[in-house]
């Protein structure tokens, strides 16, 4: 298999402060990766170079698809084939859960809309939510948004899903019916990367695990590698952190 | 605080009725001065001379009649259409103006004996093909609000087929547009205009309109003051002092027969209004008289309004979006146009572009001209709304809209301002009260709106009934919008929440 997502030497500044210090990583179709690391380690700064919501320096080159991801014509082919879900949801409030779905195939792929409101249905029944199809962001609950931000993603029919602290903002009792639907994806073969805090979901779903530090990927390995094995004193320090709480 | 701005803009409109609450302050004020209103300017009745000093025939005469009175003077500027509330409401003794005494204006004022005899003149300028009135058709015409000249004007227009009738406060505006050519005759009093083309060859009086009535000073309906006077020009009709007047300001003497040179009896008091408040303030006659003037006056208040209100929002929509996603040059553009036009006060720039603009070839109708302005303003106020509005759309709505791949223009209309519209209805709805409310000033410019048709109206019937009328009429025409606004606020916050 061939790399999907290719990082090379990918530094990111804010003013004097560097999010990311020459990363270098590769994600081939059908990887499901797992970031971890403390707050403020980059692993969001990331996942956000590669579909350019943020940008990264000069030095660096990213690829998706054999794209390279920079501003100008070719970053609609990018984001076209990155799909992301956000910490927030980030559901447009104003439009209800169908509304929701089957806006970007419509305006971007210009899909006509009996074809994207069938899409959006199957997918919305897929994530579980088609029952709520007609109803309007605020009236769900965290967990029902977060599983419409990820029918939304689907849509595009991306062939890679970026998943920023999915489950960060619900409460407990929701997380688990979020991390299924994404398991569920892994299962399908869908190539993702998933910023995320729930090292057990990290272990059970990841074929390899990111630790990162200070913007830097201090390690990568198999989820044995890291959560049973690792020498690493940082990763060590961050895990026995994570894993007392 | 939408009631109080509400309550605000009441007290603003009394303000401009404050001249007929003024007796309560005139009590107080010293007996001895006798306190003269005039149209300073109006000459050669009335005016400054170069050092500043206040000149002109009617000046001299009624310096004069102080002097006879025993009393001291004081002269104070109040435009020719003010004075009628100025002398009801006791804030002056007298006023002069080359004031034409009418049937109608003794039903409410009174008036001494007339001391001259004028007429209308047809003014033009120098290089039309004008003579007289009956080359006006289809032509616009300036006469001074509320003036003889205007009521000529109006009750003829039919017959003599003037386009349009534009309405000016007084010689020099109405003389610079004369100029640009905005209007094509200048119906005024004919000694005032001979005076003013004097040194002005551009300018030229061609027709006498035969209209005749006489100038007097006017008082107060039935004031003692004017028996007083009206004696003491008897005294000086027979001292020949009134003609010498005559002599000085005109060059020649007045002929025996006129009432510049030999005694008349004053004006009959017409059994008229009783000054009590409801006749003054809410004259149901008067009201009845002048309505239809007044909803003409709403409709052109609302087309303008309106207009200047719908463009100005899609201007600025344009320039919030300018501001925020342009290019680095034109977001400076779009910066400095709003911080510019938001701090310009709204009359300047409407008269910068009615009476400027012209010298440099543009010359806009007033209609043109104060919706530019209105539009130009309105459209910097609403950009900042705009601006404000997308700003408060949280970072993750356009992230999320970027990350599904589109467009700027999809992103801007399908998730932004879908969002951003509902933030901003009631600022927008704010902006357009005081788009409304602006259009007032377009007065200035001869635009026939509702201020502008209650000042004349309460000119020609002497009476403050029409802006009182005025008054409500924007009331029921704003108040809906700002009870609206409190409305759309308040659920607003409570979605919020």
């Amino acid at each position: 298999m061939g790399s999907l997502i290719r990082l090379e030497n990918v530094s990111k500044h804010y003013g004097k402060f560097m999010a990311l210090q020459r990363v270098n990583l590769e994600v081939a179709e059908g990887e499901v990766v797992s970031v971890i690391g403390p707050s403020g380690s980059g692993k969001s700064t990331l996942i956000r170079c590669i579909n350019l919501l943020e940008q990264y320096d000069d030095s660096g080159k990213i690829t998706v698809n054999g794209t390279v991801v920079r501003k100008g014509a070719d970053l609609k082919n990018v984001r076209a084939n990155v799909g992301m879900v956000f910490q927030n949801f980030n559901l447009f409030p104003h439009m209800t859960i169908l509304e929701n779905v089957k806006l970007a195939p419509m305006r971007v792929d210009e899909i006509s809309t009996e074809v994207a409101t069938k899409r959006a249905l199957t997918l919305l029944d897929n994530v579980g939510i088609s029952d709520q199809a007609d109803k309007y962001p605020g009236q769900l609950s965290g967990g029902q948004q977060q599983r419409v931000a990820i029918a939304r993603a689907l849509a595009m029919e991306p062939k890679i899903l970026l998943f920023d602290e999915p489950t960060s903002a619900l409460d407990p009792e929701m997380v688990g019916e979020v991390l299924n639907v994404i398991r569920k994806l892994a299962d399908e073969g869908v190539t993702m990367i998933v910023v995320t805090h729930e090292m057990a979901f990290a272990r059970q779903v990841s074929d390899r695990v990111i630790f990162m530090d200070a913007g830097q990927i201090v390690e990568s390995g198999t989820p044995t590698d890291i959560f049973d094995a690792t020498r690493e004193p940082r990763t060590l320090a961050f895990l026995k952190n994570v894993l007392e709480h | 605080m939408y009631f109080q701005k509400l309550i605000l803009k009441f007290v603003l409109i009394l303000m401009s009725l404050a001249t007929y609450l003024a007796p309560i302050s005139a009590a107080s004020r010293d007996e001895n001065v006798l306190i003269v209103g005039a149209n300073i300017g109006n000459v050669p009745w009335e005016f400054q001379d170069t050092a500043g000093e206040l000149i002109g025939f009617e000046i001299d005469l009624v310096n004069e009649v102080a002097k006879r009175l025993n009393r001291e003077i004081e002269i104070i500027n109040i435009p020719f259409n003010g004075l009628f509330s100025a002398v009801q409401s006791s804030r002056i003794d007298i006023a002069i103006s080359s004031i034409t005494i009418t049937e109608q204006r003794l039903t409410s004022v009174s008036f001494a004996q007339p001391y001259y005899d004028s007429d209308q003149s047809l003014t033009i300028r120098s290089d039309s093909n004008i003579t007289s009135v009956n080359d006006l058709q289809d032509e616009v015409v300036a006469v001074d609000t509320g003036s003889t000249g205007d009521i000529w004007a109006s009750e003829n227009q039919q017959q003599y087929g003037f386009k349009e009738i534009r309405r000016y406060e007084g010689i020099a505006p109405a003389a610079l547009d004369l100029q640009i050519g905005r209007v094509a005759g200048y119906i005024s009093d004919i000694p005032a205009m001979q005076y003013y083309t004097k040194d002005k060859p551009e300018l030229k009086v061609v027709e006498r309109i035969r209209t005749g009535g006489s100038y007097s000073m006017m008082f107060r309906k039935d004031d003692e003051l004017a028996l007083s006077v009206n004696e003491i020009i008897t005294t000086l009709k027979q001292e020949g002092l009134v003609n010498e007047l005559h002599n000085k300001w005109f060059g020649v003497l007045a002929e025996e027969s006129t009432s510049t040179a030999k005694v008349t009896a004053m004006p009959g008091v017409k059994a008229g209004l009783l000054l009590n408040f409801m006749d003054t303030f809410l004259n149901k006659a008067v009201f009845v008289e002048t309505l239809p003037m007044l909803l003409l006056g709403l409709t052109t208040t609302l087309k303008l309004g309106l207009a200047s209100i719908v463009i100005g929002l899609f201007f600025g929509l344009l320039l919030a979006l300018n501001r925020l996603y342009a290019p680095a040059i034109a977001r400076v553009i779009a910066k400095v146009y709003i911080d510019v036009f938001r701090s310009i006060p709204l009359l300047v720039l409407l008269i910068v572009i009615f009476y400027a603009l012209p010298f440099v070839g543009i010359s806009l109708s007033p209609f043109t001209a104060a919706a530019t302005a209105l539009i130009i303003v309105s459209s910097a106020y609403t950009a900042e709304i705009f601006r404000s509005g997308i700003e408060a759309i949280p970072k993750g709505q356009f992230e999320a809209s970027q990350a599904l791949g589109l467009s700027f223009a999809h992103m801007m209309k399908d998730v932004i301002l879908p969002q951003a519209t509902r933030i901003v209805i009631p600022p927008l709805t704010n902006n357009s009260i005081n788009v409304i409310k602006d259009t007032a000033l377009a007065s200035v410019v001869a635009m026939p709106d509702l201020l502008k048709q209650a000042t004349q109206a309460q000119a020609i019937a002497a009476n403050p009934t029409p802006l009182i009328a005025a008054a409500g009429i924007y009331l029921l025409v704003l108040l809906p919008m700002v009870l609206a606004v409190s409305h759309l606020e308040k659920k607003y916050s409570k979605r919020n929440q």
